[in-house]
């Protein structure tokens, strides 16, 4: 086997944690990762050497979620959907083990697709900023704010299933 | 050492490393100053926590042989479209998350601040039109060819008399409808197409206190809702059409609606 590919396979399984983060689910996050690794190994020319396997396909996959979630939202494209809905529906993930887990899960879903992707690569991926907004395609400025207001809107968001416990509590 | 001030952009910073080590100290001194500051940064590390701990799993688990596959080149390449089958659970995580959390909706700048509930409405709508409008052969329950029974049973499901609105005039036809779920209560989609294929649906809902109109989008480049609320009842038309455009068959649209509510 040649060193690209061992490079590409050792990197897997962080494509697959960032596709889960953004996806949540787990056959569609995998989905993703395969579509990812599909476009890489038809450019394995574009990779250039000295740079790094987790960025390059970081990258292709980062733009491979943007594209599609743009043609989701302008609808014509959608067309290609090859499954019915019901099929997709989210299932309660599997590695969800307690609450809090859920929870977080769950409010990261609910934030906006940017502000999740910008978080999540710096939070959980540990990229630096330069790296995570040279991924992302956008100035380390807009990658900031990304995060900051992220951040916020994660807290909102569990501040607020928590006060809707708090609810339930006192309600029974 | 030179001093200088420290701002709440600096919590993230130095949660992320990217705070110069030589002003650590300082922002360490600044953050026991100013306990508020001090409590944000608490609340941040913990969700940081949160989050690595809920994914760090993925981590260990074992690749997928499909995935293996892919690299080692013993799957056909398949160079048409990609399989464009996971964006979908993304789409329907809107959905679930509209649910799940009531008044809190992404795209939203006004951070802590409670949805109100034409966002909510729009949001709902918006996320309807997204699954639904991209199904081709699954996009509604009741076919248009059966109008009578689309409007009678949504209008008994949703306890609201609906009428279609008649949008050949903006070259609209009507597809057909579907119920759907919105927050603790139930709406009515009813999906149009023109000739080209483009497609606008109308989402009503009987359950509405709040008075307003306006439009909305959730998403750069993704669709618009033209809503209107009033007591009793909510609609958004939506769809991706040019803004003028959406805004002259909402309005037509509404009309309609307006007049089959009241006959």
């Amino acid at each position: 086997m040649d060193e690209k590919k061992a490079a590409i396979l050792g990197e897997i399984p962080r494509l697959r944690r960032y596709a889960r983060s953004l996806l949540r689910d787990r056959d569609s996050a995998d989905d993703l990762v395969q579509d990812c690794l599909e476009r890489a190994l038809m450019r394995l020319d574009n990779w250039q050497t000295g740079e790094s396997p987790r960025r390059w396909l970081f990258t292709i996959m980062h733009h491979l979620f943007i594209d599609q979630m743009r043609k989701v939202n302008r609808r014509g494209e959608a067309a290609m959907l090859p499954l019915e809905a019901g099929e997709a529906v989210a299932q309660p993930a599997e590695q969800l083990d307690g609450i809090a887990s859920r929870e977080i899960i769950d409010a990261l879903q609910a934030i906006s697709t940017d502000r999740r992707a910008a978080l999540v690569m710096v939070a959980i991926e540990g990229f630096s900023y330069a790296e995570a907004a040279n991924i992302l395609g956008v100035p380390a400025g807009t990658l900031m704010s990304r995060i900051a207001r992220g951040r916020e809107e994660l807290r909102g968001l569990l501040d607020d299933t928590a006060r809707r416990r708090t609810i339930r509590i006192v309600e029974k | 050492m030179i001093r200088r001030d420290f701002s709440e952009r600096d919590i993230h910073m130095a949660l992320d490393g990217e705070l110069p080590v030589d002003e650590r100290a300082a922002y360490g001194a600044w953050l026991d100053a100013n306990p508020e500051m001090k409590a944000r940064s608490a609340r941040f590390t913990a969700d940081r926590e949160a989050l690595r701990a809920a994914f760090a799993g993925v981590l260990d688990e074992p690749v997928p042989a499909s995935l293996r596959k892919v690299v080692l080149g013993e799957a056909p390449a398949r160079f048409a479209a990609p399989r464009s089958r996971w964006w979908l659970a993304a789409a329907a995580a809107v959905l679930l998350a509209t649910g799940g959390f009531g008044g809190y909706f992404a795209g939203i700048d006004g951070i802590g601040q409670e949805n109100s509930a034409e966002d909510q409405l729009a949001e709902q709508a918006i996320a309807a039109h997204v699954i639904y409008a991209a199904e081709q052969r699954h996009a509604v329950e009741v076919p248009a060819s059966d109008k009578d029974h689309l409007q009678t049973w949504l209008s008994n499901r949703v306890g609201l008399k609906l009428v279609a609105p008649d949008l050949t005039a903006n070259g609209f036809q009507l597809v057909g409808g579907r119920l759907l779920p919105a927050g603790e209560s139930k709406a009515a989609m009813l999906l149009y197409e023109d000739d080209k294929g483009e497609r606008i649906s109308l989402f009503v809902t009987a359950e509405s206190t709040a008075s307003s109109k306006g439009t909305y989008a959730s998403a750069q480049d993704g669709p618009q809702a033209v809503y209107w609320l009033d007591k009793g009842y909510g609609c958004a038309v939506v769809g991706s059409l040019p803004r003028e455009q959406l805004a002259v068959v909402a309005k037509s649209a509404y009309g309609q609606l307006l007049a089959g509510l009241a006959s």
